[in-house]
């Protein structure tokens, strides 16, 4: 009787102790944000972009694959406000929907390229010796590739698709991620409650889990934020490159590779695209920018 | 230092060869087969089985590695008997035709081609032409009685012939596949291999990848050193002005503006000038106007935009660091101490800030070598600039491995290079850092 009345009460207030931790956790990062004015400013254009992602099939008349033959590598009009491309295809409701590939594929190959450097750098860095040695010795052979060529060459190999765009901007995000990692938890293992979790008898993945990731999240979050900015950086120039998503696919960078030779004849395409991108990737880096000098602040 | 130097380039040999394998490993071994993206979809899978073999596909993955990097030729020669040797014969002005031959013990060189069962040779004559002569004594006789020949056959492979069991062969010419039977029924594509300084032929245009890359390369570094040139004491200069008038007006504007051209991806900011500079004021070309490998130098006024694009994302992030650095020093107490004892301001700046604050932006520069690369190869496309990132993009685009792989390593071996020289030059400048 009593020992369920303790696990009774016990998993209420440990569920409410972790939502209020979440809770402070938000809100600390909410008035952090909130105390730096460029901060504000990139995180109102982000949003802006989201705004149009999730309302993308609201705020177009079109969809961005519907072809208006009359109307082919038209200028701005009222049926057409950012005019159509060569195909006749609506470049408002293209733009729109290619926020939505961007703003998705972005956060995913970060968060994939997070695991992975988790993977890889809390191993290292807690265990040191020829762990370390191997892992830092391929991951600095990585990070010796100029990050576009690496890009270049997975893409290459594994041919163009959502999927592979996520999977070669996992593998160059990693390495930085990795060493992230391992520097913060070389530093944190030596603290006293990593060693009280070890006189305790918890195992070591329970250490790196439990002791260890949750007291590297800030710098964590910072480089987190920094990489989607990177992310959207790369996913735009990939599709530039012709190597992004395949043609029918709503997409920034490809709808720049389309227009650009035809720019004399119709600049609407490349214009709304490249604009789009160039404020994207700058609200998310005066994002991450203001977070970064308020939290550093903060240290 | 010369201890340290020599470490660096001890770690530097390893990444090198750690890189390599990646590369290879990539390009090579990553699911859809080297041969596949050569024929296309639309080959039958007795021929693409057939240019596996020929391509020297179905070796072991170490051994083509081995062969990649070191070439090939070392490893055919003790199965032919004979010392294998390489002849290189211009055709036209550019196009280079290489072809491998075995030395016979009279100085003769030799090919050979199986036909109705019977071995030809073919000797090359002083003129450069062939001779082709019955050549049917060469056959030895395995532990199973079966009649084997290994040789240098006419397509740059040493092959191994077995006596009336000619495989067929498929081979894509420039008018369809060709059936050829009597084939050798083993291969080893004979190459000297990347560090020899042979990367293999172009998948694509089918001349030595090593022709290519050279005049790729040379552009490239042109176009690098301009752009760096041009952006650094633009970029400093900048930044010592906002870094020295720290939250005025001119502060915030160079700040931003910084911002915004670090901040944009290179093409968008390539697009953006070529659609003020040639659209509109129509002052200089736009893209894809160079017509020639050559013309990089015959018109020099085609590589302003292309450096101008590469500067701006390298001046906008050259400066934010300057700046940063900057304010960080005006801050100091060595800097509050020289105006205290009453140094004028330009002499405070001049000999304590300046020094000081460079630091910074060198060893940051230093690590966005890779960076600054990377935005080249996107700059070279946006232009068609017939630079080493074009050259690697187009390889990609077209799955032209060897070239691929030659120009990966390349580009690499130039960063991590660049790398080098540039930490031993800061070492030098820096009589703070510690060489451990």
């Amino acid at each position: 009787m009593s020992t369920a009345q303790s696990t009774t009460n016990q998993v209420p207030s440990s569920l409410a102790r972790s939502l209020s931790g979440l809770w402070s956790g938000l809100k600390e990062l909410a008035e952090l944000i909130w105390s730096s004015p460029t901060a504000v400013i990139g995180l109102t254009i982000v949003l802006a972009w989201v705004f149009v992602a999730i309302f993308a099939p609201v705020i177009s008349a079109h969809t961005p694959l519907e072809q208006d033959y009359k109307n082919v590598n038209k200028g701005p009009s009222p049926t057409h406000i950012l005019g159509t491309d060569q195909l006749g295809r609506d470049v408002w409701a293209r733009v729109a929907f290619g926020a939505r590939t961007i703003l998705s594929l972005g956060p995913i190959s970060v968060f994939v390229a997070f695991l992975v450097g988790l993977a890889l750098g809390l191993p290292a860095g807690y265990y040191r010796g020829w762990v370390d040695e191997v892992v830092m010795r391929v991951l600095d052979s990585l990070m010796a590739f100029p990050t576009i060529l690496l890009y270049m060459i997975i893409i290459s190999a594994l041919g163009a698709s959502p999927i592979n765009v996520v999977i070669a901007i996992a593998i160059g995000g990693a390495p930085g991620i990795a060493r992230l990692v391992r520097a913060l938890t070389m530093d944190i293992r030596t603290r006293e409650y990593v060693a009280a979790a070890k006189l305790r008898g918890d195992n070591d993945l329970i250490i790196m889990l439990r002791e260890i990731l949750p007291n590297c999240r800030g710098p964590l979050i910072v480089d987190f934020l920094l990489r989607i900015g990177y992310a959207a950086f790369y996913i735009g120039t990939l599709g530039f490159l012709g190597l992004g998503l395949p043609p029918p696919t709503p997409d920034w960078g490809g709808m720049v590779q389309e227009g650009h030779s035809r720019m004399t004849a119709n600049i609407w395409p490349v214009l709304s695209a490249t604009l789009a991108i160039v404020t994207l990737v700058i609200g998310l880096n005066l994002f991450a920018d203001g977070v970064r000098e308020e939290s550093m602040r903060y240290q | 230092m010369a201890r340290y130097i020599v470490r660096r380039l001890m770690t530097m040999l390893l990444t090198m060869v750690i890189v390599s394998m990646l590369v290879f490993a990539i390009v090579e071994i990553a699911p859809g087969n080297v041969a596949r993206n050569i024929l296309g979809a639309y080959a039958t899978p007795e021929q693409e089985a057939s240019m596996s073999m020929q391509l020297g596909l179905t070796r072991p993955v170490a051994i083509r590695y081995i062969s990649w990097l070191c070439g090939s030729d070392w490893q055919a020669s003790p199965e032919i008997n004979l010392p294998l040797t390489e002849t290189v014969s211009k055709q036209g002005l550019v196009e280079k035709s290489q072809q491998w031959w075995a030395i016979k013990p009279n100085g003769d060189l030799a090919q050979w081609e199986m036909k109705d069962g019977q071995m030809y040779a073919f000797i090359r004559q002083p003129d450069g032409t062939t001779l082709e002569v019955l050549d049917d004594n060469v056959w030895k006789v395995d532990a199973s009685g079966q009649e084997y020949f290994w040789g240098v056959d006419t397509g740059n492979r040493a092959a191994k012939w077995i006596r009336g069991q000619g495989g067929v062969e498929y081979q894509l010419d420039y008018s369809g596949w060709v059936q050829k039977n009597d084939a050798p029924a083993e291969y080893i594509p004979l190459n000297k291999g990347l560090l020899r300084g042979e990367a293999g032929m172009s998948l694509r245009y089918n001349t030595p990848v090593a022709d290519v890359i050279q005049r790729r390369i040379l552009n490239s570094v042109i176009l690098a050193s301009l752009a760096m040139l041009f952006s650094i004491p633009i970029a400093v200069a900048l930044g010592l002005l906002a870094g020295l008038n720290e939250g005025k007006l001119v502060d915030r504007l160079i700040s931003m503006g910084g911002l915004i051209t670090a901040g944009s991806p290179d093409f968008a900011t390539g697009i953006l000038l070529i659609m003020v500079f040639a659209l509109w004021l129509k002052l200089l070309p736009g893209a894809a106007v160079f017509t020639s490998e050559n013309a990089v130098l015959k018109d020099p006024h085609l590589l302003i935009l292309p450096v101008l694009t590469a500067s701006l994302v390298e001046i906008g992030y050259i400066l934010r660091i300057t700046r940063s650095s900057v304010v960080e020093v005006m801050n100091s107490a060595y800097v509050r101490t020289a105006i205290l004892k009453g140094l004028s301001y330009q002499q405070v700046v001049m000999r304590h800030v300046l020094r000081n604050a460079m630091m910074a932006p060198i060893t940051v520069i230093m690590l966005h070598i890779n960076w600054f690369i990377g935005g080249l190869v996107v700059v070279e496309s946006v232009f068609g600039y017939p630079g080493l990132g074009n050259f690697i993009l187009n390889a990609a685009l077209y799955k032209d491995v060897y070239s691929i792989e030659a120009g990966a390593m390349v580009l690499i071996v130039l960063a991590v290079g660049t790398q080098l020289v540039a930490d031993v030059i800061y070492s030098l400048i820096n009589p703070r850092i510690r060489y451990s």
